[in-house]
């Protein structure tokens, strides 16, 4: 402070024009007004600050996301409520990984209504079934079941899954992502998706 | 006209300031090659001004994005302006490469100009944000899976990848908040950082002068003891003495933006404003390629792998933009002229010829959706059954035969010349990489027709 305020008080009190009146020439009195302009700007744009950058960024420090050392990939999945009949357990084969996209209940902000939400439903044996999310889990994108192959391929980065979901190759560092999931009265049920930890 | 025009510049004497600003002195050799840096001020104008107009129709919900776009392009002149507006952003990159790489050829950054290339470095961060959250408007497939894939990106980040991933999508779901957000920072953030900063750097560009192309001789000699500056005030007042008109520059600064905004009608025309399948965030099949610009960076995204790949992205990107950032700092060399500077104009040949190569990759491999190899003629019984195999087991998704398929996994298109037939059997059920899936669920007779197409390759 010591250092700027004379070099301040230097360059406004050599402005040719300061000739208002004895007050406003006088060091001290630049001094003060300069501070005091400063620090009335400063105050207003740091009170505005708060809750402008506070609104903008509440998705992130909202966030419930565990602070991690490796980052991972985030389903951008729509988050459907409750339960959804996905169809009678007889009508997937066994071990055939069979897409379904029922239209379930979901809230995007402020958006809440029906919206198809769709998910892998593999019937591992008469009577178990497991469904998977959609989405890669390297970075999100949309893996095709190749059946004769019995592999989730993922178009992007080659990533490899098979049925079960487990990593068979490619860069995803984690099995896909998966729906709660149960039968009850010979029918199929998809819950919500379940945090891969 | 004349007298009007006398009469407001009375009041405004805008004519001297201009005057001032066109007749200044610039060295001689500003010409061609300075355009760069004004055709990029030019698409940014452009955009600006076609960006404004588009909002006029435009609206930022998931549920009327793409009709309102299909209404844009049906309405009179709304193709144009929105091709305008897609090819601007296309050559709005490509000029500030160019720009960039001029400005590091010519070693402008160096003093009394650092700043202003961190400016600038700034500003293609900026240029690339707009990228970025403007292809995601139109909410056609090609956004939706592209915003997938760079938000995912961004969660690599350590400690805060969650909480960013979040603040950028609104959310973890992406949808209603993530558009209205990536058009918000599109349409007001962005537009307000980049005219902050345009300002600076042409403000930077008037106090410093237009850098003279490096001389081998200087025109002055050093006096004894004289500061870096006075040094620097001493030869640019030299090239000032032997320069020219700044109009001589402007001139072709214009005649530079015409040729560019020719170039931008004819695309726009031409080629219009792509506008893929509306978004399905329930499409399986589809497959995710993002604009030219950024696939650079998503073909890295196949050398990153194992368990500390959200690390190395993290670690590869920072690294990559600070260097780039920091040249003027990094580069201590002060010698300007190429011939003198054989290390840094090395590096940066390194890196464009990396860029271009991983663009080029990314834009001609196949992309995973199996495509079928076609036979050979003169192909046996077994081989035929065998290339069936090979096409619906999924190999091609990562192996390509006489040049159909992926890259990945390599060429197998003489493999049988390499590896025998019970050497190629084993690399199937239990292969040595470990990037490659096993195909043990293979039936004994898929794999001997299998193993007897692939001995057949050579």
């Amino acid at each position: 402070m010591s250092g700027r305020l004379p070099r301040l008080r230097a360059r406004f009190g050599r402005s040719g024009e300061a000739d208002a009146g004895d007050a406003s020439t006088d060091p001290g009195r630049r001094a003060f007004l300069v501070r005091a302009v400063a620090g009335i700007t400063g105050l207003i744009g740091a009170a505005l600050a708060v809750p402008l950058a506070g609104f903008a960024s509440a998705p992130g420090w909202q966030s419930s996301s565990p602070v991690r050392l490796l980052g991972r990939a985030i389903p951008p999945t729509l988050h459907g409520e409750g339960w959804v009949s996905v169809g009678a357990l007889e009508d997937f084969a066994v071990g055939v990984p069979t897409r379904v996209v029922p239209v379930r209940q979901t809230t995007d902000a402020w958006v809440s209504g029906d919206a198809p939400v769709a998910a892998y439903v593999y019937r591992r044996s008469e009577s178990e079934v497991t469904a998977f999310d959609i989405h890669c889990t390297h970075l999100g994108c949309p893996l095709d079941y190749i059946g004769a192959a019995r592999r989730f391929l993922c178009p992007c980065h080659g990533g490899v899954f098979d049925r079960e979901g487990e990593v068979m190759a490619g860069p995803p560092p984690r099995p896909m992502a998966r729906f709660a999931a149960r039968v009850e009265g010979g029918e199929v049920f998809l819950g919500g998706l379940e945090d891969a930890e | 006209m004349r007298t009007v025009g006398r009469w407001i510049d009375e009041r405004l004497g805008i004519s001297s300031i201009l005057g001032g600003f066109v007749n200044r002195p610039v060295p001689r050799d500003v010409g061609w090659l300075h355009t760069l840096g004004s055709a990029t001020l030019f698409l940014i104008i452009v955009q600006v001004v076609t960006g404004i107009v588009l909002t006029i129709s435009y609206v930022p919900s998931p549920d009327h994005a793409y009709q309102s776009i299909q209404h844009i392009d049906g309405t009179p002149f709304g193709a144009l302006v929105r091709g305008i507006h897609h090819w601007g952003a296309t050559l709005l990159v490509l000029a500030v490469v160019l720009h960039v790489i001029r400005v590091f050829a010519w070693a402008s950054y160096k003093y009394p100009r650092e700043l202003n290339w961190l400016i600038g470095a700034v500003l293609l961060f900026v240029v690339l944000g707009f990228a970025f959250t403007g292809y995601l408007l139109p909410w056609d497939q090609k956004a939706y899976w592209a915003t997938v894939v760079g938000t995912n990106v961004a969660g690599q980040v350590p400690f805060i990848g969650g909480p960013l991933l979040e603040l950028l999508r609104g959310g973890t779901q992406l949808g209603a908040s993530t558009l209205v957000r990536f058009y918000g920072v599109h349409i007001w953030i962005l537009p307000a950082v980049l005219f902050l900063l345009v300002g600076l750097h042409i403000l930077a560009v008037i106090r410093q002068g237009i850098a003279a192309q490096p001389r081998l001789t200087p025109l002055t000699e050093p006096s004894a003891g004289e500061s870096r500056r006075a040094a620097y005030e001493r030869e640019y007042a030299a090239e000032k003495r032997a320069g020219k008109p700044f109009l001589e520059a402007f001139y072709a600064d214009a005649v530079v933006s015409l040729g560019v905004f020719i170039l931008l009608v004819v695309l726009a025309i031409a080629m219009g404003a792509p506008l893929d399948e509306p978004a399905d965030p329930n499409s399986v099949g589809y497959v995710p390629r993002p604009e030219w610009y950024f696939l650079a960076l998503f073909q890295l995204l196949w050398y990153f792998t194992g368990p500390l790949e959200p690390l190395m992205i993290t670690a590869f990107f920072t690294i990559a933009a600070l260097v780039f950032v920091l040249v003027p700092f990094l580069d201590r060399n002060a010698e300007r002229h190429p011939r003198r500077r054989p290390v840094a104009l090395g590096l940066a040949g390194i890196a464009i010829v990396g860029i271009v190569g991983l663009t080029v990759l990314g834009a001609t491999g196949t992309p995973t959706g199996l495509p079928s190899v076609p036979a050979r003629p003169g192909m046996s019984e077994p081989d035929l059954r065998g290339l069936t195999v090979f096409n619906t087991q999924g190999c091609t998704a990562c192996h390509s035969v006489d040049g159909i398929g992926g890259d990945v996994g390599g060429d197998l298109s003489t493999v049988g010349a390499d590896l025998n037939a019970e050497e190629l059997r084993s690399q199937i059920v239990d292969p040595d990489d470990r990037e490659m899936p096993a195909f043990d669920q293979l039936t004994e007779e898929q794999l001997d027709d299998l193993v007897h197409f692939l001995a057949a390759l050579k």
